[in-house]
């Protein structure tokens, strides 16, 4: 308990550089926590995704007839099929883009595990021109239950000629990492009644569900052929296989791990330095502890304890700083910027924890060596 | 004072060496922090060149009111020759209007890496290649009006595959044959080209996407959209290309460069502690000197300069190795963003942003230290040990 106390004064024996260096080790855990944390997004992504849940997209853009559907249900290996239409338009401004998946009752089992209630799917089927919506998207147009959200939709065209669907927020259901931007939807009757009687009677996309994820990629071949000769040719997805192909081509994960990596030898430079100039300035000091008793161990825990201190106390608050900053992201961008959010899971604290002890130690490998070294009397002497 | 300021800071470069680790501190932050914005940057900057190299001021683009993309936008058979005859356009040298209409349709690829992916296939005109004269064969040969086989990018053979001469590319009425390989330098290298009218029948369409002119001149673009505007048998919007190759870029790089720089400032400031901290460290370590300056009648205001110029230099310093590391290990390398190919580019300018931000750094990180240097009572510090 004696090293407390004398771990305390040789910090704050310099305050200003003490706070300095905390600042410092500060922000390179920002940085480390965003960086990392941007990475369990990605992870989480990856691991949302489902390999038994397959896409069938129409392969030249024409879109699919929704008599598809029960042809592709007689196909073996395969469990649901659902039907998606895709309501893109904007929201009062050009600028703010909208996007609302239209999706028949079936959906509810093909994506039985999105974060929606049996109430809330059985809301959507119900009211025609109602939208269950995800906290972000609620957040994003400040919306509640009960509120009304115009979409207008130039390259959509309706029955009543006006390209502007009215829809009725009936609930709020929570969001899934895979859709960083939150998400909207509603109903696909609606959607497709509303249409002229040439554009009815067709789904943007397929959802389905395979029975075995093992077996989706076979699944996925054989609707292909199927439909192959059809007016209207599919191409099919597994939704963890479009989860890799989505990226843009450049590996973000490995540039956000350089980057955690070079701000933490940034900082361990740093913080050797303060530690080496600190236990320079102080040799004599440390050679008196050692003539009045003090073990070696004792004067190294010492040199250690203090450069720890504000590496682990720095690593918390900037993981702190990054956790705020993350969770003030959605609202510092303007919507439909689909900037990943950084998670920070238990994991990015414990990584952090574990960075900063490995940066307190080595940073003060160096001049504890120095102080193994020391020769008493010539260190005394010296003074 | 000039004289002064230039005797304390030699003075002051003279014992650098004695604290060579400490000031490595400045160094090493900023080349750190520097290096990872100009890296991270050398994307955005590369995309957005390639871009702006597709973007020629001398031509203008004719999409649907109010398009976002071309992919979005449709003009029909019937608009076409309306705009294409509209005063402004440049006319060929057989008489015609130096105008295409252009088909922007996404095509399924295999990435080399076995993932799935999409590219670009384009529809040219008769005139597609005369209003782009950046675009060359390097093999094989042009496609044929008429004929079912298209071109590919050099760019593209990077990065799928089947895309090669003789491999067919399959589309509704079977498959294509590839028959040759351009290359114009911009985003046009990742994609297809094939002709526009034998596309169209193919994927069932009765409307191309935009319509490509080149301007009679740099100024002819006002009267030409004055003509369409106000002509009520079309509904579209026209822009120089040049300017809407900027907005689509905006839309791509914003991204990315909000990344570079969030990052590069979070680092710039654990930078700047570093700085303060150094400059507080040499200015205690050159105490004795500072104030025996001070007592031969050396003013303040040099000896806080020496400090700020010292932080400055060193800054610099590492800005420019950070900027050389980045520049080595980017520049020129070839980049993939979504359907897009470029090369990273770390630019003059870029470093010049590198640098200035460095020297922001220090000048913030060398203030306080150097008020406090020149402050510092003389007796003090002379009694100081």
């Amino acid at each position: 308990m004696k090293f407390l106390p004398l771990g305390y004064s040789a910090i704050m024996r310099k305050p200003v550089r003490a706070i300095l260096t905390l600042l410092s080790v500060v922000m390179a855990f920002t940085l480390f926590g965003l960086t990392i944390g941007l990475n369990a997004t990605f992870t989480a992504i990856a691991e949302t995704s489902r390999a038994d849940r397959i896409y069938v997209n129409p392969r030249f853009g024409e879109p699919l007839p929704t008599a598809m559907a029960g042809q592709t249900r007689a196909i073996p290996g395969v469990a649901q099929v659902g039907a998606v239409g895709a309501l893109f338009g904007y929201h009062q401004e050009k600028k703010n883009n909208e996007f609302v998946m239209m999706v028949d009752d079936n959906m509810r089992k093909v994506r039985s595990d999105w974060p929606l209630s049996a109430a809330q799917w059985d809301m959507i089927a119900r009211n025609r021109t109602g939208i269950v919506i995800s906290r972000i998207a609620a957040a994003r147009w400040h919306l509640s239950p009960g509120s009304d959200f115009v979409l207008a939709t130039p390259s959509i065209a309706k029955a009543d000629g006006t390209g502007s669907w009215t829809l009725h927020v009936l609930a709020i259901a929570d969001d899934r990492p895979d859709w960083a931007n939150g998400y909207m939807m509603g109903n696909f009757d609606y959607f497709d009644k509303a249409r002229p009687a040439a554009a009815q009677g067709k789904a943007d996309w397929l959802e389905v569900l395979a029975n075995n994820p093992d077996q989706s990629a076979a699944v996925g071949k054989q609707i292909v052929a199927r439909f192959a000769n059809s007016a209207t040719p599919t191409q099919t997805i597994t939704e963890k296989a479009a989860e890799q192909a989505s990226g843009s081509g450049l590996d973000l994960m490995a540039v956000t791990r350089g980057v955690a990596v070079i701000g933490l030898l940034m900082i361990l430079f740093l913080t050797a330095n303060v530690i080496a100039q600190s236990v320079r300035e102080r040799f004599a000091e440390f050679a008196t502890l050692k003539t009045i008793g003090f073990s070696d161990s004792a004067v190294l825990t010492l040199v250690v304890l203090e450069s720890a201190v504000p590496c682990i106390l720095g690593a918390m608050l900037g993981v702190g700083v990054a956790a705020a900053f993350a969770k003030a992201m959605p609202r510092l961008f303007p919507p439909g910027f689909a900037i990943p959010v950084p998670t920070m899971t238990p994991m990015v604290f414990v990584w952090a924890l574990i960075s900063a002890v490995i940066v307190a130690l080595g940073s003060s490998a160096l001049p504890v060596l120095r102080l193994k070294r020391m020769d008493i009397a010539t260190a005394l002497a010296r003074r | 004072m000039l004289r002064q300021i230039f005797i304390v800071s030699a003075l002051n470069f003279k014992s650098l060496k004695g604290r060579f680790w400490q000031s490595m501190v400045i160094v090493v932050g900023l080349g750190a922090t520097i290096g990872v914005l100009l890296s991270m940057m050398s994307m955005t900057v590369g995309l957005r060149a390639a871009y702006d190299r597709v973007g020629d001021p001398g031509r203008a683009i004719v999409v649907s009111k109010g398009a976002e993309s071309e992919g979005s936008s449709s003009v029909t058979r019937a608009m076409a020759p309306i705009i294409m005859d509209a005063p402004g356009v440049a006319k060929d040298v057989d008489g015609k209007p130096l105008a295409d209409r252009q088909l922007n349709i996404g095509v399924p690829v295999l990435r080399l890496n076995g993932t799935k992916g999409y590219t670009t296939m384009r529809g040219f005109g008769p005139k597609g290649v005369a209003l782009r004269p950046e675009f060359h064969m390097l093999k094989g040969r042009m496609f044929q009006a008429g004929k079912r086989e298209l071109v590919v990018g050099v760019g593209a053979q990077t990065m799928f595959q089947n895309v090669k001469i003789g491999d067919q590319v399959i589309l509704p009425d079977g498959g294509w044959p590839i028959v040759g390989v351009y290359q114009t330098g911009d985003i046009l290298d990742g994609q297809l080209v094939g002709d526009t009218e034998t596309m169209l029948t193919a994927f069932h369409r009765s409307a191309y996407n935009s319509i490509l002119v080149r301007l009679a001149s740099h100024d002819t673009l006002d009267a030409f959209r004055r003509a369409l505007t106000t002509n009520p048998a079309l509904s579209v919007t026209v822009e120089r290309h040049s300017d809407w190759y900027k907005k689509i870029s905006g839309q791509a790089t914003t991204l990315l460069a909000v990344l570079a720089y969030v990052v590069g400032f979070v680092m710039a400031i654990g930078a700047l502690f570093g700085c303060l901290n150094t400059m507080y460290a040499a200015i205690s370590t050159r105490g004795r000197e500072i104030a025996t300056l001070r007592a031969l009648g050396y003013g303040a205001f040099p000896v806080a300069m020496s400090v700020v110029l010292e932080a400055v230099a060193l800054a610099v310093a590492g800005a420019l190795a950070g900027a050389a590391i980045a520049w080595l290990m980017n520049d020129g390398r070839q980049g993939i963003w979504g359907v897009n190919i470029f090369h990273l580019s770390v630019p003059p300018s870029m470093i010049g942003l590198g640098v200035g931000w460095a020297i922001v750094v220090a000048l913030l990180g060398g203030l306080l230290p150097s008020i406090r240097a020149a402050r510092r009572p003389v007796v003090e510090a002379l009694r100081a040990t």
